[in-house]
């Protein structure tokens, strides 16, 4: 009744406030369970292996300019060789783009407070962090695995490989797969229950689709590379027999079970770069998806199609033609979901009114690059020019404009989009642009004349090579085209930090983006919405009074849900609500589980099995620490 | 205030989500171990190796069989929770746990004899015997983890948070008895 009462919508923020603040400072980091600082937690880690990955291909590109340098040994660019593969695949693109980028935004999308997991999504984070760290301690001991990312027996056992090197390589991927699969499984059940009241299947955003295909093929495909490294470590280090087939074992078993994780692993790497396209381009051509659940199941049928054409990575090891057959056609088909999406990005394009800023300009970038990449990649379906350009050059130009070209211009681009939306800044425009051109030039001068060294009989892996072959000015051009490439992506840096210190104000949705991100401020607070939003078609930004409605259930106090730290639960297909998820607060638990693992695995590198034993069993203490601390039990 | 203005409709837990995503993933581990033992059978004359005695029938026959009868307490202990029957579910909970131990320690007894006769460094075999039976046990010893550790939990009080833990755990029991179930197929295939 008194006249001085606060309108009740400041109520609820307020409670909503002191429910879900954080402790400040360097502790709350340690024992965050936001999605969104996990998720930045994620960005920077990813960046600096990035960084990594991006100065140990200069350093090879830098002995590879010209023929016959010194820069580096052959033992220095196969540990480089082989590290920069691990860290762009396994520490760079998948932690980017299921860590980061579906950490940050899945939630955010959905109309949810959280991740399902809070707790075991900051357990993915840490375990990432220690196996990194474990990977590459190995260069410490100038023991970095030198094998190939993909580490083909029987050059990687002992017996021709006898150092750490491969140790380091297989128990820090099995070690890298725990938090993969954590990850994974937190987005699954994230988008299986937590979104917003009325976001049926049909009305999820399209990111969020593609980071369920993503998310499910890691389900099915990482226990694959799992098995092979503790068959391979369970051969180097206990003299079991699994690849060698003098006792009964099969060389190429490493080959089927890495490439049955190996294929969808590239669908893993470029799903979620679809999902960014799908999110970037409705902004800016300022019309929905063309084709949307055409889309939508394409991006699934996409993961599933890659679980069936593993093969075509082996066309020639001499398996028999029937079994390449069946494998080259599965890989044609694979055109059919991805050409289903190039339209339907391209239709609307030109059905809308574009306007190319920085972010679609980095789409445009990738449609190109994903189908130059895609068209060499139909040629390897012919099992006979395979045979005939496998392991030259012709291969490496091909997955990098896969992996460079399609997978990380859409990250790129992603980063400029929604660099308004974590900070509340803007970023600079023109640089942008420039910056835009300079890894576009960088990206095309360096992988295209891959193509032609390739088909010029360079092979692949090479530490160096003679004068007079005719390889040597497309050398050089690649290598003046790294660097380039690696101004573009030091002008990105620039562009980002100096816009964050500049800081001018970006405002809630600086795009006029369609889903649910952009309602919220930027950046959006610790329980990301005021009140939960209730959605009635995929783009839910764009219906004014949904939104409209929104304002006054806040006023209202209706799913404001601000007494607890809570989130709605729904049911998986139509997203009833079903009931209200108690949340977990901020834990150490997660670091602490995290840090005896990696001891853990440390401890089995030198093979003190016993003590790590007793490092696993204090994680399973650890973990039961974890179990005794109930989210209602605090949250009251 | 908030709670009453939704419509509650009845789904399961994001716990028990999370529980299947994660027996889901387990399963394809499981799938690529007996798919490596199947693949490697087709690249050997004799499998198992000649000279070695053919692996043993009865006893993990019988352990098996009582494993299984496991998932029956389960499904009373995780129907007893969601009821609030605690006491009834904690007695479930007692017989699922006795009867695993008494399977894991029968096993592991029986493993470190394995390990003995068909040694794992003789042939490709016997690796991947050992490691699926070591993979398996392992998995029944979480089991046993889980069991023990809600025992513990649902002694004095049931809670949300627990209620969904014993729902989780008895899907994982009933996966981890089929998949014991595999992998006992696989142990008996050399008599087929």
């Amino acid at each position: 009744m008194a006249v001085v009462a606060p309108a009740p919508e400041r109520t609820h923020i307020e409670n909503l406030e002191r429910v879900w603040r954080e402790r400040p400072g360097v502790l709350g980091w340690l024992t965050t369970v936001d999605h969104k600082r996990i998720g930045l937690l994620y960005f920077w880690t990813t960046i600096v292996f990035f960084a990594a990955g991006g100065l140990e291909a200069l350093l090879m590109r830098t002995q590879l300019a010209t023929a016959d340098q010194r820069v580096i040994g052959p033992e220095t660019y196969d540990q480089l060789m082989t590290m920069h593969g691990v860290t762009m695949i396994f520490f760079f693109i998948i932690p980017m783009t299921t860590g980061a980028f579906g950490n940050y935004l899945v939630p955010l999308m959905i109309g949810a407070r959280d991740m399902a997991f809070p707790r075991l999504n900051a357990l993915s984070y840490w375990i990432f962090l220690g196996a990194g760290i474990f990977m590459y301690s190995s260069f410490l001991v100038h023991q970095a695995p030198n094998a190939g990312w993909f580490d083909y027996v029987p050059l990687a056992l002992r017996r021709y490989d006898g150092g750490l090197n491969v140790d380091f390589y297989a128990l820090g991927l099995i070690f890298n797969t725990v938090a993969s699969t954590i990850g994974a499984l937190n987005l699954i059940v994230t988008i299986f229950k937590l979104r917003a009241p009325g976001m049926s299947w049909n009305r999820m955003p399209l990111f969020c689709f593609a980071m369920l295909a993503a998310s499910l093929s890691l389900i099915f495909a990482l226990p694959a590379l799992t098995t092979d490294c503790i068959f391979l470590e369970l051969q180097r280090k206990l003299g079991f027999h699994f690849f060698d087939n003098a006792h009964g074992g099969d060389a190429l078993l490493w080959q089927h079970l890495f490439w049955i994780f190996g294929h969808p692993e590239v669908y893993i790497i470029v799903l979620p770069a679809f999902g960014i396209a799908t999110s970037i381009i409705p902004t800016f051509a300022r019309h929905r998806m063309v084709a949307f659940p055409l889309v939508a199941m394409a991006e699934l049928l996409v993961a599933f199609i890659g679980f069936g054409v593993w093969a075509h990575h082996m066309f020639a090891t001499g398996i028999a033609s029937t079994t390449l057959a069946f494998f080259a056609a599965a890989s044609m088909m694979v055109v059919i979901p991805s050409t289903i999406q190039i339209y339907a990005w391209l239709m609307t394009v030109n059905i809308g009114t574009p306007e190319f800023r920085a972010p679609l300009m980095f789409i445009g970038g990738f449609i190109l690059f994903f189908v130059i990449g895609g068209l060499s990649g139909i040629m390897f379906a012919a099992i006979p020019f395979d045979q005939a350009t496998t392991d030259t050059y012709f291969v490496v130009a091909h997955f990098h404009f896969i992996i460079f070209g399609a997978a990380v211009f859409p990250l790129l681009g992603g980063i400029y989009y929604w660099f308004p939306k974590v900070t509340g800044r803007m970023y600079d425009e023109r640089l942008a642009q420039l910056s835009f051109w300079l890894t576009f030039a960088g990206t095309t001068l360096t992988f295209f004349p891959m193509h032609i060294v390739g088909l010029l009989g360079m092979t692949r892996r090479v530490y160096t090579y003679d004068h007079g072959l005719g390889w040597d000015a497309y050398n050089l051009l690649e290598t003046i085209g790294g660097y380039i490439l690696a101004g573009g992506l030091l002008l990105i840096a620039f562009n980002i930090a100096r816009s964050y210190r500049r800081a001018v104000p970006a405002g809630r949705d600086p795009f006029n983006g369609g889903t649910l991100e952009w309602t919220t401020t930027s950046p959006p607070p610790h329980y990301n919405f005021a009140v939960i939003p209730t959605v009635s078609s995929p783009y839910p930004n764009w219906d004014e009074r949904d939104r409209e409605e929104d304002l006054r259930r806040l006023a209202r106090g209706d799913l404001v849900l601000d007494v607890g730290h809570e989130t709605p639960e729904s049911t998986v297909n139509d997203a009833l609500p079903s009931a209200i998820a108690e949340m977990p607060p901020e834990s150490p638990w997660p670091i602490l589980v995290a840090l005896t693992l990696t001891i853990a695995f440390f401890l089995l590198l030198t093979s003190h099995y016993a003590t790590a034993g007793g490092f696993f069993a204090l994680t399973v203490l650890t973990l039961a620490g974890w179990n005794a601390q109930e989210p209602n039990e605090v949250a009251a | 205030m908030t709670a009453a203005a939704l419509p509650v409709h009845q789904a399961r837990a994001k716990g028990w989500w999370g529980m299947v995503v994660f027996v889901t993933t387990e399963a394809t581990l499981f799938g690529t171990l007996v798919g490596t033992y199947v693949y490697l059978r087709f690249h050997n004359a004799h499998w198992p190796p000649q000279q070695l005695p053919k692996p043993p029938v009865l006893t993990p026959t019988l352990l098996t069989a009582a494993l299984v009868t496991t998932s029956v307490a389960g499904h009373i202990a995780s129907r007893a929770v969601s009821n609030a029957q605690r006491e009834r579910a904690w007695r479930s909970l007692a017989a699922v746990f006795a009867v695993q131990l008494v399977y894991l320690v029968w096993q592991l007894h029986d493993y470190v004899h394995t390990i003995h006769v068909y040694k794992p460094q003789a042939s490709a075999w016997a690796s991947v015997y050992v490691t699926l039976l070591g993979a398996d046990h392992a998995h029944v010893f979480v089991g046993v983890l889980l069991s023990a550790w809600f025992l513990v939990r649902i002694r004095s009080r049931l809670s949300r948070y627990r209620v969904v833990g014993v729902q989780a755990a008895a899907f994982y029991w009933h996966a981890v008895n089929v998949i014991t179930l595999v992998v006992l197929g696989v142990q008996l295939s050399p008599y087929l």
